[in-house]
């Protein structure tokens, strides 16, 4: 469970493990958002120097109004006069809420205020109020007061008779400004998840092919390779059309290959078998001259002891030779029946079976078998890929040189090393033999069917094959096989 | 009236506008002829010219802030019931100040004013008496001193140094009568406040100390009375400090020249017969009067005595 969710926890950080049906709809999300929050920005910031020039052009009107109507009643500082204007002015302009209005004369000191509590008459205008406009600037705009200070100096015959201080209501500009943002979030976050989940379906469907097809190839791994039916094709001239139809072309190409590499295995086997048979023959034949020239002398001279002593062991080393051979075959190709555990001697009976081989190239054989108990494992298809490795040494192997062959079990494992002074393995053949796989090098040539095999044995043995320099003359192939795992039967008799 | 030239006002009304200074030179022509030798002969053409008004058969009736002349209501209340009553076409003429009125009233441009006690004293010998309120039965009222409802204050001294309130220079309530007051201790308006201005209307008065432009100011008691009927709110933000001692109720007054004249008879009827109708009953409701009597001008003595005071003063 813990593991679980810390491969939950992997899936959701890596995007890259995403499948593709949420990864297209999420860029198209993002896309969205990002265009939304760039739409919005522009929007804001327009409706902003909107309100601006909009709340310049208010206060604007408000102050020329209020400047008009109060500069007679600032000239005489009538401070009734002015706080009655200032007291009307305050309902008289649509649009400005003019919170407080100060009106000081020349000297800065207030003439009247709407407020007259906060800006006693005769008191100086605090510096609070002024100082906002100190640069020469006329509107001030306090968004987290929701306030809006402007100021005018109000001119009469070119001289200035006093000013006007005004405090603006923002609320209702930032209210607005607010609500706009927040049906721009409303809508646009609406659209995004509407797009969204159009993008997502939109997206499923599209590749909808690409699972079918992740799983007719996940189905390939673990049972044969099968075409995609007919009804799941889709039309022909779409992408995804074409890419069924070649993937069922590979599809029966590579069953083609399968049948043919099982057809060539069995051509291989009836000819390592001849091979085999050729050997065992002449193996036999050996001792059958021998057995014969011991029978002639026993006809001829069988009446001398010695004579018959010595033709009689003579003919009983040839039969015993023979008997070893059968033996060995028999061991080799005893067919279905029960298993057995691989000990010593089922690998040692491999030298009789290759040695007409040895003989036929002049090869010479260094045999070091350190295996003593039984090991625990089946000796069938151990044996045969050992075979079919010492076979192919003793081809690729040039007249008259070494194959050298070292088995022995180490941490749990059997080892078996054989060397040749040969010219090596092409990079196909070694990278196949080492990794196995579909490739088709091996199968090319009959040659390399015996690759192939052992190949298919280690896998059946969950074995590992490493091909390695031969200290400089040929190639060594090391093959590693871990004890004591049961394979099935079947799969085993399968190759045997 | 020379003490208003001397007064702050004064100062104010040299900047005024063009009209008000028309209408000034109009008074101040007129003082120096009733003052100088060609007086018999100005008094001559003001009657020729008061006649020629009275003979258009509109009455042209004055109104002062005196009362709450800003009620579009109550103004066409007055001028059907005038109307009804007089059988005449009514002219209702409103001016900013007192003055004005005054100076329109006793150039005989009009034929009957409702103006104040002091004006009435002021030129009492070129004014007749017409008609007097009568408010809560008498035709009486009080100047009331007021200042914010939240303010310590107790007695006048304790308004040392105040942005004062006045309604109008020619107001006894919103004036005179503080100024009378200040007057017995040896002192004027500018000495003893810091600043003083004029509203111009009694409701003015309360809204500059309601909302603070005045620390305290002169009103009109029955105004600040109806007021507080009528709008609580604004009269509930002040508090009354000083209430003067009863006063004669601002009066109906003409021209003496138009004293006899049919249009003021007929004026004087109709005031007095004003709570006999239920028009009339409706107008004095609105007002909050009880009607209209004839009284002797001896009713503005107290008044007369507080001008008489201040003038000596200088």
């Amino acid at each position: 469970m813990k593991r679980r969710s810390r491969e939950m926890k992997n899936f959701a950080l890596r995007p890259s493990l995403w499948p593709i049906t949420i990864k297209a709809p999420a860029v198209v999300a993002l896309l969205m958002i990002a265009v939304s929050v760039v739409v919005s920005y522009l929007v804001l910031a327009r409706l902003a120097e909107t309100q601006e020039r909009h709340l310049s052009a208010i206060s604007d009107a408000f102050l020329d109004g209020l400047s008009s109507s109060i500069i007679p009643h600032v000239l005489r500082e009538d401070v009734w006069e002015v706080f009655d204007a200032l007291d009307r002015a305050r309902h008289l302009y649509d649009g400005v809420d003019a919170r407080e209005t100060v009106v000081a004369n020349a000297q800065g000191l207030v003439l009247a205020a709407s407020n007259p509590v906060a800006f006693p008459t005769s008191s100086p205008l605090p510096k609070s109020l002024t100082a906002r406009f100190a640069k020469g600037v006329n509107i001030v705009t306090d968004e987290v007061g929701r306030r809006a200070h402007v100021m005018r100096r109000l001119i009469y015959q070119g001289r200035e008779i006093g000013s006007i201080y005004a405090e603006l209501d923002i609320s209702k500009l930032l209210e607005e400004r607010r609500a706009v943002l927040h049906t721009l979030i409303v809508s646009n976050a609406l659209l995004t998840l509407f797009l969204a989940a159009i993008g997502y379906v939109a997206m499923r469907r599209i590749v909808r092919p690409v699972h079918t097809l992740d799983r007719y190839l996940g189905r390939s791994l673990v049972g044969p390779v099968a075409p995609i039916p007919e009804e799941e094709l889709g039309p022909e001239h779409s992408e995804f059309g074409r890419l069924f139809r070649r993937y069922n072309a590979m599809v029966e190409a590579v069953n083609e290959r399968e049948a043919l590499a099982s057809v060539l295995a069995e051509e291989e086997k009836m000819a390592s078998l001849g091979r085999l048979a050729a050997g065992m023959a002449h193996e036999i034949n050996n001792p059958l001259g021998g057995m014969f020239n011991a029978l002639d002398t026993l006809e001829r001279h069988g009446e001398q002891r010695i004579v018959r002593e010595r033709s009689a062991s003579l003919i009983k080393r040839g039969l015993r030779d023979i008997r070893d051979v059968v033996r060995a075959a028999l061991v080799n190709y005893r067919g279905n029946g029960a298993t057995r555990r691989l000990d010593r001697s089922h690998l040692e009976d491999l030298k009789l079976l290759i040695r007409p081989e040895l003989r036929r190239k002049s090869l010479s054989l260094e045999w070091t078998n350190e295996l003593n108990a039984k090991a625990d494992i089946e000796s069938g298809p151990v044996r045969q890929a050992m075979l079919n490795l010492l076979l192919n040494a003793c081809a690729a192997a040039p007249r008259g040189s070494t194959l050298s062959v070292r088995i022995k079990t180490a941490g749990g494992k059997l080892e078996l090393s054989i060397g040749d002074e040969g010219p090596g393995l092409d990079d196909a053949h070694r990278d196949f033999l080492e990794n196995g796989g579909t490739a088709d090098g091996p199968m090319r040539d009959g040659a390399g069917l015996g690759l192939w095999m052992v190949r298919r044995l280690a896998d059946e043995a969950g074995g590992q094959i490493a091909v390695r320099d031969n200290a400089g003359r040929g190639t060594r192939i090391e093959v590693s096989i871990p004890l004591g795992t049961e394979k099935s039967e079947g799969s085993a008799h399968d190759v045997a | 009236m020379s003490f208003a030239h001397e007064s702050f006002a004064h100062d104010l009304r040299m900047q005024s506008s063009p009209l008000r200074r028309k209408v000034e030179n109009v008074v101040v022509d007129r003082r120096r002829f009733v003052t100088g030798a060609g007086a018999l002969c100005f008094l001559a053409a003001l009657t020729r010219r008061g006649a020629v008004a009275a003979q258009t058969k509109a009455i042209r009736f004055g109104l002062t802030p005196v009362f709450l002349d800003n009620d579009l209501k109550l103004l066409e209340a007055l001028k059907s019931y005038f109307e009804t009553a007089t059988k005449r076409p009514v002219q209702l003429v409103q001016r900013r100040t007192y003055e004005e009125i005054t100076a329109l009233l006793i150039s005989g441009q009009l034929d009957a004013a409702w103006i104040c006690g002091f004006p009435f004293v002021a030129n009492r010998d070129q004014l007749a008496l017409v008609a007097v309120p009568l408010w809560r039965g008498r035709p009486l009222y009080q100047s009331y001193l007021i200042v914010a409802k939240s303010r310590q204050a107790q007695t006048l001294d304790d308004l040392r140094g105040d942005i004062h309130a006045f309604s109008d220079p020619n107001s006894n309530s919103g004036y005179l009568v503080t100024r009378a007051l200040l007057a017995e201790r040896g002192l004027k308006p500018a000495d003893f406040f810091s600043r003083t201005f004029f509203t111009y209307g009694h409701r003015n008065v309360v809204r500059a100390v309601a909302s603070g432009l005045a620390e305290s100011g002169s009103v009109d008691g029955y105004v600040w009375e109806v007021l507080a009927e009528a709008e609580p709110r604004l009269t509930g933000a002040t508090r009354v400090l000083r209430r003067s001692e009863w006063l004669g109720f601002p009066p109906v007054a003409t021209a003496r020249a138009l004293a006899g004249s049919a249009n003021v008879r007929r004026l004087q009827q109709a005031l007095l017969n004003m709570d006999k109708s239920e028009a009339g009953r409706k107008v004095l409701a609105l007002l909050r009067l009880d009607g209209f009597a004839s009284e002797s001008p001896r009713l503005f003595d107290t008044i007369a005595a507080k001008l008489a005071l201040v003038r000596r003063l200088g």
